[in-house]
């Protein structure tokens, strides 16, 4: 019998659904996007979505408002909306195995470290490298260095996180979840990457 | 929470399913029925392959959502109302298709029975600390009733309802979560705490047939609802079950001799083929999940060791394999192709189909005999309002399903 027992991948030759996972476009004027969130624990992923999806008010949101999946959706200049479904991962080394598991099918990896940690910088690098290896190619990436507003403890200079982002085709942006400094920018910009299904 | 509004006994789905069977009892729908009804029988013409039947069952829904929005019995239909007959026919489809579709190969089984396995082995030494899971997020309550949720996954039959399961077991830890941060100053952590809870509650849960049912909610939930918020619980288990495969010493924080020894112990201890391979009917056995410990005694250990009885289900199966090649299958048709066929296997064909038809005939009635004693003299638990939550159908209502017909 031709029966495999893992798990199938959902994305293979089945991309011809209305609705694909991924950039889940339901229609050309109204994204849906799907964003991974990596990198080590403790440089501010949680508090950043917290912090974007907070203080904005969709009253017909009715997602759970879980800690780990959140939505926000916002408005373009061209009058488009992008909704994002952030997906947290869990960044203790025990779990670094599964993410694949999370980020396939996204359209958006936000690698984030803290900009007062040298360690952090490197496991962002390590993710990097992951998703090049496995992620889809197009998808959009970011690398976030937080905590900006940490100046006097900063160890890892923006020269150093711009070059390396760069180097690797990413947006690059530096932000502080404490003082909301360019946590709204971050989306916005990626908002703008994404590549939009031809319009109608 | 959008979910507290579904707490009365006659759940939505159930009559959304009601009225899904009723309009397609409607002759204006017949040519609906017919293509439901051929639909499912083509399956009978191939052997099974997950893979292939996924792809066929997701276009077939695809295809059916066109029908039905073009369908004058659905002439101004509101988005909502077809979604809700797209939930009837995922249903209906499944659950006709069910034993077909659900752990129908032997590797399968085989994984089930080796997670369910290495669950149990677990399960007799492991404690959040090994997880290393705040002091505040352990709340026997709240993952007695995540448990809880999560072992009513065989219950059902249709793809929506096992899903819902998960989802269920996911907000009570969420809802744990939630509380952790509101009364102490425990931050939100996010994944971080989410994933050590729910692989904790899967390893004292050890749901049924994780692996099966979780292939069966990927390749047969229809593709625009296993999206949002649902994929990434559902990814979430999947990443729990991928955990407690790959699990080793270095995976959790335990000394490695700790940790081997205790794996040798309890693999003594637990190689009976104690667990039902085959799906159970309703919610009862959500409790019965401590065994590996409650069944470790140290003279039940000696016992067993001594024993040389420790076949494995696998070994099991193969035996029964042999059986059958040995004394040849009473079912020997089971492996032939259509084309195989002449018109001389017709008598014989009818002869073996009129003995099944009468051995399952039987069958059920004995087996009705026996649920309805049980019901009878109050064992039938499983349908017990434990939680608030939207809640799949009672397993009374569930068998009328079942058997439902259009
Ligand atoms: N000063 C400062 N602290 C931050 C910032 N973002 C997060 N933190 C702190 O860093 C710690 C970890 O943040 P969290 O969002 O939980 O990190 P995660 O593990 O990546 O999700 C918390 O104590 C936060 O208060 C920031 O931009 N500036
Ligand atoms: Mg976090």
């Amino acid at each position: 019998m031709g029966c495999s027992s893992s798990l199938p991948d959902r994305n293979s030759g089945r991309l011809s659904g209305l609705n694909s996972e991924n950039s889940g476009a339901t229609d050309a004027k109204n994204l849906r996007v799907k964003l991974v969130l990596l990198g080590d624990s403790g440089v501010g992923k949680s508090c950043i979505v917290l912090r974007f999806v907070r203080g904005q008010f969709d009253p017909t949101s009715k997602v759970t408002i879980g800690a780990s999946f959140l939505s926000q959706t916002i408005a373009l200049q061209d009058s488009t909306t992008v909704k994002f479904e952030i997906w947290d991962t869990a960044g203790q080394e025990r779990y670094a195995a599964l993410a694949p598991l999370y980020y396939r099918g996204a359209s958006v990896a936000v690698v984030v470290y803290d900009i007062t940690s040298p360690e952090s910088f490197q496991k962002a690098q390590y993710w990097v490298k992951e998703l090049q290896k496995h992620g889809s190619p197009d998808m959009v990436m970011a690398l976030v260095g937080n905590k900006a507003d940490l100046l006097e403890n900063r160890e890892v200079s923006d020269q150093d996180g711009m070059e390396y982002a760069e180097k690797n085709r990413m947006f690059f942006i530096e932000t502080s979840a404490k003082t909301a400094d360019n946590i709204n920018q971050l989306f916005e910009e990626i908002a703008k990457r994404l590549p939009r299904p031809a319009s109608s | 929470m959008e979910t507290a509004t579904a707490s009365s006994s006659s759940s939505p789905a159930s009559i959304s399913f009601y009225d899904f069977l009723d309009r397609m009892r409607n002759p204006a729908s017949l040519d609906l029925v017919r293509s439901i009804k051929s639909f499912i029988v083509s399956f009978s013409f191939y052997a099974p392959n997950p893979e292939s039947d996924g792809k066929r069952v997701q276009d077939f829904f695809l295809s059916m959502e066109t029908s039905i929005r073009d369908h004058p019995l659905w002439a101004g239909a509101s988005d909502e109302e077809i979604d809700c007959a797209m939930e009837g026919l995922e249903k209906y489809v499944m659950t006709k298709l069910f034993s077909r579709a659900f752990a129908c190969c032997p590797d399968d089984l085989r994984i089930d029975q080796e997670i369910a396995e290495k669950i149990s082995m677990l399960q007799t030494f492991l404690r959040p600390e090994h997880l290393d899971i705040p002091t505040i997020l352990r709340s026997e309550s709240s993952w007695l009733l995540a448990e809880k949720e999560l072992g009513k996954i065989n219950a059902h039959k249709a793809p929506r309802e096992k899903l819902l399961c998960i989802m269920n077991c996911c907000r009570v830890i969420n809802n744990l979560l939630l509380n952790a941060s509101m009364s102490e100053k425990h931050v939100l952590a996010g994944a971080d705490d989410f994933l050590p809870v729910l692989i904790y509650v899967t390893i004292k849960a050890n749901p049924p047939q994780l692996h099966s049912n979780l292939k069966f909610i990927q390749l047969y939930r229809r593709q625009a609802k296993l999206t949002s918020e649902a994929a990434y619980y559902f990814t979430n288990l999947v990443s729990a079950k991928s955990f407690i495969v790959d699990l080793h010493a270095k995976s959790l924080s335990i000394d490695e001799i700790e940790f081997e020894e205790n794996m040798q112990v309890a693999k003594l201890a637990n190689k009976v083929p104690d667990e039902d391979p085959c799906p159970t009917r309703d919610g009862e056995d959500g409790l019965r999940r401590e065994t590996g410990v409650g069944t470790f005694t140290a003279m039940n250990f000696k016992e067993r060791s001594n024993s040389g009885l420790q076949y494995s289900f696998n070994n099991l199966f193969e035996l029964a394999k042999m059986h059958m090649i040995v004394t040849g299958s009473p079912y020997p048709f089971m492996q032939a192709e259509a084309r195989d066929l002449t018109v001389g296997d017709v008598e014989r064909l009818l002869r073996l189909y009129k003995d099944v038809v009468d051995k399952y005939t039987n069958l059920c009635t004995a087996y009705r005999h026996l649920a309805s004693s049980k019901l009878e003299s109050g064992h039938f638990k499983g349908s017990t309002a434990s939680c608030c939550y939207e809640q799949p159908e009672t397993s009374v209502s569930r068998q009328r399903e079942d058997g439902a017909d259009i």
